[in-house]
């Protein structure tokens, strides 16, 4: 069976009229609408296996989003190919939608003014869901998210992490596949998010559910993505391992070194992060990294020094900002 | 996992019917509010059209006052059954982004208003009730009574339902390419309140207006339903308008498939 | 120190910048233009499907019913114009608690509220209206002179005062009955019946329009008055009860604002 997410050189162009200020500009466009390209997605490829969990890495307006929209069937790609359970998503196949989830953003999957339950209960007609399945599994998600007092509330009375949880619910009710999640934990406290994450793992590793997850924060993307693929400005930078990333993208480590008799200059060993009297942390390039150790240790008595890569955070920014 | 799921249609429709039977009888009193509103245009409509009669010698058009009343205050129930979707509301669907969940899930959202509003149209009569009989002590309707009329203005008021929604559906769907259908949607409403019968019965229309009322669809969302009811028409027209009002149905669900194609596709090429 | 600004010039300055905001949304008076030619054409031609069948209803000729749709769509214009964006505005303040502001200002507060806003793409109507009314008065020759004309204008401001007294004294409950804006939507709604002569109405009817929502006072008593028929007593209560009205509105605003808990409460 081959994956079940494929994409080939996606790529999206958009036509954007272009808008001038003043009179004569706004005369003018009566005429001849001006119109410039934005390429929103360039050549975009890579393959999903079952049972994965990948995380789309990117900044605003990098094309993570426009992306998923493509692998769910809401945009047709300008040119390239896309598979997901071996359909082309913007064919909108009913039993490919039957088998996928989509989640972006809050308030989609849920009605309003009523309960939750009632939600649930819509869903469960949409997709077909026997009686028995419904009940068992909605039981279940019910128990795990710990929503149990909710379900009788009407949904704008619920709290936004609240909402978060019965839109999760509402979205693995029918038993999909493979699940599109889009920044799924904006907005949300700490624990809301970490129980958000705890329940998408469980799905992965009970289910077997197949997981594309963007987001924002790099902590959902550590807790639950084994790899990452990096986008930004429309092209993928990025495709693997998570603790790979650092390796790429950063040209430096990490050097913190606690010594009570430091030399007063250390300028010559690398970029100086911090300092006091008992420790020091500095910024030093990969392939320096042996020697200012050595040079360290033989300069002064050390009592601890550790060699760590820059946090996953600050590379990130850093890619997105430079590059 | 979703192999076991099996989809029925039927039951999708009873869950949608549901959920708006019961979205609008939470909201009671705005529904409630509604529809009192709704009665002001019959009443200054029934008052006209009577004042003009009392002038003629008691009749119009063909109408005592007894029958203009029966005319009217059927009148405010076949208006409930004649709100749908408003084409205006597509612009705030795409623009919220709601359309993304829709479209991503393997039902039509054609099923998904449709049944919505069949729901809440339930709720609806229910709270139209003590309307009626309000209506019926003041103004004194005269209405010819037979099971025949009854029965078959149940189908026509649903037939009419249909007609209406598919015919608000389609134009909304302007609204994937171009935020100005406004202007439109006020035109078509013009034309549909005169020659919908919703003015006046369009009997009182000169003849040549009284055609063309024949040939668009709007006769058969509102007049129709209401002759039915009030006992203005033999079998053999019931049986006719229920012909038109099925052709109208059919031909612009045709319609719409066409359009609703179209209108994905520039959809998925730009996006909100 | 100096003088505190008229209520006059505080007025006027308000709808200024209100129209100079409004001047910069071009397409809406497009949009306007085709609603007001829509609501005339309608109101034409039901106009002319009653006169198919009679030669006066309730007393009326066809120009003199065109005299009301006239006075109909200009009042409405004004309405729309200078009334409902305010009190709209006033409502919404209330339900946001954003109301002290204005109410800390050193100028009247019902002032303030009444003149913040403006539509101003909707004085279309007031011109289509205006039209209409020279034409149906043309039409009428005679009957109507220079009396006509003053008596008129005195008809309907007063006509005009008495509604946006009714609307305020609506928007003021609102202080205390947040839901309020399907009560303003069924008050529009209700103007609407101002498009026929108050004497079409089944008598029970007509005390309601009459008193309270004024209809009679807005449109049909000014329309009465420009189609040639003055009736006296009528424009005199009309006057006394433009007086009446105005303090009674006074009072309900003085007495919602002593209400009003604001948004610290």
């Amino acid at each position: 069976m081959d994956d079940p997410v494929i994409a080939e050189g996606l790529t999206k162009t958009f036509k954007v009229p272009v808008r001038q200020a003043g009179l004569r500009e706004s005369v003018k466009s009566l005429f001849r609408r001006q119109f410039r390209y934005v390429e929103a997605v360039k050549e975009v490829g890579f393959r999903i296996p079952a049972g994965e969990i990948v995380g789309f890495l990117g900044p605003n307006g990098a094309g993570k989003t426009t992306t998923i929209k493509m692998l769910t069937g809401l945009l047709h790609p300008t040119s390239g190919d896309a598979r997901v359970l071996g359909y082309q998503p913007w064919k909108r196949d009913k039993d490919l939608l039957r088998r996928i989830a989509l989640v972006m953003g809050q308030r989609n999957n849920l009605q309003w003014d009523l309960p939750a339950a009632d939600s649930f209960l819509l869903n469960k007609a949409i997709y077909g869901v026997p009686d028995g399945v419904f009940r068992e599994r909605l039981d279940d998600y019910v128990d795990r998210l710990e929503v149990g007092a909710l379900l009788d509330k009407p949904v704008r009375n619920l709290s936004l992490g609240e909402r978060m949880k019965m839109e999760i619910i509402a979205a693995m009710l029918h038993g999909p596949e493979v699940v599109f999640l889009d920044e799924p934990t904006i907005g949300l406290d700490v624990t809301m998010q970490r129980r958000l994450r705890q329940f998408v793992l469980d799905q992965n590793k009970e289910e077997g559910v197949t997981v594309l997850l963007t987001s924002h924060y790099m902590a959902d993307v550590s807790a639950l993505a084994e790899r990452v693929i990096v986008i930004n400005q429309g092209s993928l930078l990025y495709d693997g391992a998570l603790t790979g990333l650092s390796n790429r993208f950063s040209s430096h480590k990490t050097i913190r070194v606690e010594a009570s008799d430091l030399p007063a200059d250390l300028d010559g060993l690398g970029r100086v992060v911090d300092r006091n009297s008992a420790q020091a942390t500095l910024e030093v390039e990969r392939d320096r990294v042996s020697e200012v150790a050595s040079k360290l240790l033989s300069a002064a008595t050390v009592t601890d020094l550790s060699i760590e890569d820059p946090p996953l955070e600050e590379v990130i920014d850093r890619v997105f900002s430079g590059r | 996992m979703t192999t076991e799921n099996r989809f029925s249609l039927v039951r999708y429709y009873a869950a949608g019917a549901r959920t708006g039977f019961q979205r609008d009888l939470q909201y009671r009193m705005a529904t409630f509010m509604v529809l009192v509103g709704f009665l002001i245009e019959p009443v200054v409509y029934l008052s006209v059209w009577s004042a003009v009669a009392r002038a003629q010698g008691g009749m119009v058009g063909g109408f005592d006052e007894g029958q203009l009343a029966a005319y009217y205050v059927v009148w405010t129930l076949v208006r409930v059954y004649n709100t749908a979707f408003d084409p205006k509301a597509w612009e705030w669907r795409i623009r919220q982004g709601r359309i993304n969940t829709f479209l991503s899930q393997p039902v039509h959202m054609f099923h998904r208003d449709f049944s919505f509003f069949m729901g809440s149209k339930i709720a609806w009569t229910i709270l139209w009730i003590p309307i009626a009989v309000v209506l019926t002590l003041v103004f004194r309707p005269s209405i010819e009574w037979h099971v025949v009329n009854v029965a078959a203005f149940a189908i026509a008021i649903w037939g009419g339902y249909a007609v209406r929604f598919l015919v608000l559906y389609v134009m909304g769907m302007i609204n994937f390419w171009t935020t100005r259908g406004a202007a439109m949607f006020g035109i078509v409403s013009a034309l549909e309140l005169i020659f919908s019968g919703r003015l006046v019965p369009l009997q009182l229309l000169p003849d040549w207006a009284e055609s063309i009322s024949t040939w668009l669809p709007f006769r058969w969302t509102f007049q129709f339903p209401i002759e039915v009811l009030i006992g203005r028409l033999d079998t053999t027209q019931i049986a006719a308008g229920i012909g038109y009002q099925a052709a109208w149905a059919a031909g612009l669900g045709l319609l719409f498939t066409v359009v609703w194609r179209r209108a994905i596709r520039r959809y998925e090429a730009v996006g909100n | 120190m100096s003088r505190p600004i008229g209520p006059g010039r505080l007025a006027y300055l308000h709808i200024r910048l209100g129209v100079q905001q409004e001047l910069q949304y071009r397409a809406n008076f497009w949009v306007q233009v085709v609603n007001s030619a829509i609501a005339l054409g309608v109101g034409i031609v039901a106009i002319a499907v009653v006169y198919l069948h009679t030669d006066s209803l309730a007393g009326w000729s066809p120009d003199e019913l065109v005299t009301v749709l006239g006075v109909h769509l200009m009042v409405g214009g004004f309405l729309r114009a200078f009334v409902f964006p305010n009190m709209y505005k006033l409502m919404s303040d209330v339900e946001e608690g954003t109301l002290d502001y204005t109410l800390t200002r050193p100028a009247d507060s019902q002032l303030l509220v009444s003149v913040r806003e403006v539509e101003l793409w909707s004085l279309i109507d007031v011109v289509s209206g205006a039209g209409v009314l020279v034409w149906a008065v043309s039409r009428l020759g005679d009957q109507v002179g220079v009396i006509h004309y003053l008596a008129f204008l005195v008809a309907l401001i007063c006509g005009s005062v008495i509604l946006y007294c009714l609307w305020i004294v609506a928007a003021t409950l609102a202080f205390k009955v947040v839901r309020v804006d399907n009560v303003m939507q069924m008050l529009s709604g209700i103007y609407d019946a101002g498009r026929w002569p108050v004497g079409v109405y089944p008598f029970w009817l007509r005390g309601g329009l009459t008193y309270l929502v004024p209809l009679a006072f807005a449109i049909t008593v000014p329309a009465e008055t420009i189609s040639g028929r003055i009736d006296w007593p009528w424009l005199l209560v009309a006057v006394g009860f433009t007086v009446v009205a105005f303090v009674v509105a006074r009072l309900v605003w003085l007495w919602g604002i002593r209400n009003y808990s604001g948004a610290s409460a």
